[in-house]
């Protein structure tokens, strides 16, 4: 063989079109063929939109398709239009034709919490005096599970007494003591993207 | 040899009024000085007093604006200063101003009271109506265009329209310098001030002067609403003029010429024309309110919302998504009160996107604006139809 006697510099798997015959057979997974190259490339070619195509060329248009983008905020949603608004009246026709039915579409949250509204003002009562009288073995998690229902639902009813506060405050900063300068710029990045998104940025 | 010219040293010695005359600077000078002049010129206490007891004054503090005969005697008409200087002129016709507006007036805009403390010689009067003039056509374009406007994201669109870093920067934008010490032969195109002497805090300049209880309690919580009622029109305590001795910082004189100018062209020309160079250099300016908005909890205010305006609970719902699996996913969820779209945000996680979603719904219900909003000092001009009143709802969402 040619190839072996001159010795590229460059070994034969990341010269395949060297190898003709032997390529196929080689299991070769990030390397670029030519051959795959070209296929890539006519899939990404889309096919124009059909407002540009040679039936509209005819006759006197506006050709209109904006890039997706984000809704302008400044373009007020039709339910939050006052009842005296025009705008209220001229909508509903673009409207009804574009939307799809919002049931199809699939939920953010993968269960929707069942709501029972089963607690009476004693069960209430009771609650308040397990956290107060014994805030290390009723914690809000615990009390939730044996009340069932949601650990917020524990947050609105009673507070952690200050005793329970200064314990808590004193265990994260044990745990935040131990951690390392990635872990701590990681956690502040965290906090600042999310305040980022309060602000639209 | 060379034959030395003494009078050409003596000037560097001498002020311009001892030196004797020189053909060369002797036009220059002798219209350089105005009746503004701050560099009055040196007298003692017997002067004053004598010229108190002519007008028959007994307290010569309330007279202070009463110049004493011989300064006016030696000083030369400020008519003349004003209207020969180029730059005032050019000052003029650059902003376009009317001609009913003389030249003298758009001098005396120029001087700041800390150059001046004379009220009749400063703009300091001029500043004062000038100031309501813009409080007043900033708030009502405010409040008619987006009714719905929360009064904080409302106090810093008022700062940012005619808040004084904004008034500094137009003064900049007209070309106007600052002179490097005010006195009777500066160029009246200059903007004449003292100023702050270096290493003197902020807060020190002017005095507290807010009417609310314990305003000196800095770390109290303020709310909003009482800001109405006690704070100034950018929401910040009122703050009394500055001491006579002290200067002002050089964004302070520069906001206060802004706002005498408005102020004199409002007594010459009129109220159109006041409100035309408002909308001209004010308005004009861009300013995207909707970047002025930080909520902190957007999804629990859209809730709040919804059920104070009888509308259906938000739902959020995946409108698209790419790359879930992938390092950088992209999530679209819009959110629907029933059939209806509130809002739609995208972001590289479910809540992210939810969360932008929310404040893209709550952006939607603040910056709502009335077709053709009209402000009530619109019915000023000629031939105005007939007022019909301005949009208003209980806007603001209160969690």
């Amino acid at each position: 063989m040619a190839a072996s006697i001159t010795m590229p510099k460059r070994p034969f798997l990341t010269l395949p079109f060297l190898l003709p015959s032997l390529t196929e057979s080689l299991s070769i997974g990030a390397v670029r063929h030519q051959s795959s190259y070209r296929r890539t490339k006519q899939r990404l070619r889309v096919k124009p939109d059909a407002s540009f195509g040679p039936s509209q060329q005819g006759r006197d248009q506006i050709i209109y398709n904006p890039p997706s983008s984000a809704p302008s905020v400044y373009h007020t949603p039709s339910k939050f239009l006052p009842a005296n608004d025009v705008r209220r009246v001229m909508r509903p026709a673009a409207a009804a034709t574009a939307t799809t039915d919002v049931n199809e579409l699939p939920s953010v949250y993968k269960t929707q919490p069942e709501r029972k509204y089963h607690l009476t003002p004693e069960d209430v009562e009771e609650i308040r005096k397990l956290r107060l009288n014994d805030p290390m073995t009723w914690s809000r998690y615990s009390l939730a599970k044996k009340f069932e229902c949601s650990p917020l639902f524990i947050a609105k009813v009673c507070g952690a007494s200050p005793e329970k506060k200064a314990i808590q405050k004193q265990v994260l900063e044990a745990v935040q003591s131990r951690w390392g300068p990635k872990r701590r710029m990681a956690r502040e990045d965290r906090k600042l993207r999310r305040e980022a998104w309060g602000r639209d940025e | 040899m060379k034959r030395l010219q003494l009078q050409r040293w003596s000037s560097t010695a001498l002020s311009p009024r001892v030196r004797t005359n020189n053909r060369l600077h002797q036009q220059l000078y002798s219209t350089g000085l105005r009746l503004q002049s701050t560099v009055s010129p040196l007298q003692s206490e017997s002067t004053i007093s004598e010229n108190v007891e002519d007008a028959s004054f007994q307290n010569p503090d309330a007279m202070r604006h009463i110049r004493p005969q011989d300064t006016i005697a030696i000083s030369l008409s400020p008519v003349e200063a004003a209207t020969q200087s180029a730059k005032l002129a050019a000052l003029h016709a650059r902003l376009y101003l009317p001609s009913r507006l003389p030249l003298q007036t758009l001098a005396r805009t120029l001087v700041d009271a800390s150059a001046d403390s004379n009220v009749d010689f400063n703009n300091e009067s001029l500043a004062t109506l000038g100031h309501d003039l813009l409080a007043n056509y900033t708030s009502e374009h405010l409040i008619c265009t987006y009714p719905r406007l929360p009064l904080s994201v409302t106090f810093a669109a008022m700062y940012a329209y005619v808040g004084p870093k904004t008034l500094a920067a137009i003064s900049k934008e007209w070309g106007i310098d600052n002179a490097t010490v005010p006195g009777g032969e500066v160029d009246p195109g200059f903007l004449q001030f003292r100023r702050v002497a270096p290493g003197t805090a902020v807060e020190d300049i002017s005095q507290l002067q807010s009417a609310r209880p314990y305003a000196d309690q800095k770390k109290w919580r303020m709310t909003v609403s009482s800001k109405i009622f006690y704070d100034d029109e950018f929401g910040d305590a009122i703050k009394g003029s500055v001491a006579l001795g002290q200067g002002v910082t050089d964004e302070t004189a520069r906001a206060t010429f802004v706002r005498a100018v408005l102020g004199a062209i409002y007594l010459h020309a009129g109220r159109p024309a006041a409100k035309r160079f408002f909308e001209q250099h004010i308005l004009s300016r861009h300013l995207n309110i909707s970047e002025l908005f930080n909520f902190s909890q957007p999804a629990r205010d859209l809730a709040r919302l919804c059920a104070r305006e009888n509308f259906e609970a938000p739902v959020a719902k995946i409108v698209s998504e790419t790359g879930r699996k992938s390092r950088s996913p992209v999530f679209v969820v819009g959110i629907f009160s029933g059939q209806d779209k509130l809002g739609e945000g995208s972001g590289s996680s479910l809540m992210e996107a939810r969360e932008r979603a929310a404040l893209s719904a709550l952006k939607g219900w603040y910056l709502y604006t009335p077709i053709n909003p009209r402000v009530p000092s619109s019915m000023e001009e000629e031939g105005a139809a007939p007022w019909k009143p301005a949009h208003i709802d209980l806007g603001e969402v209160i969690v």
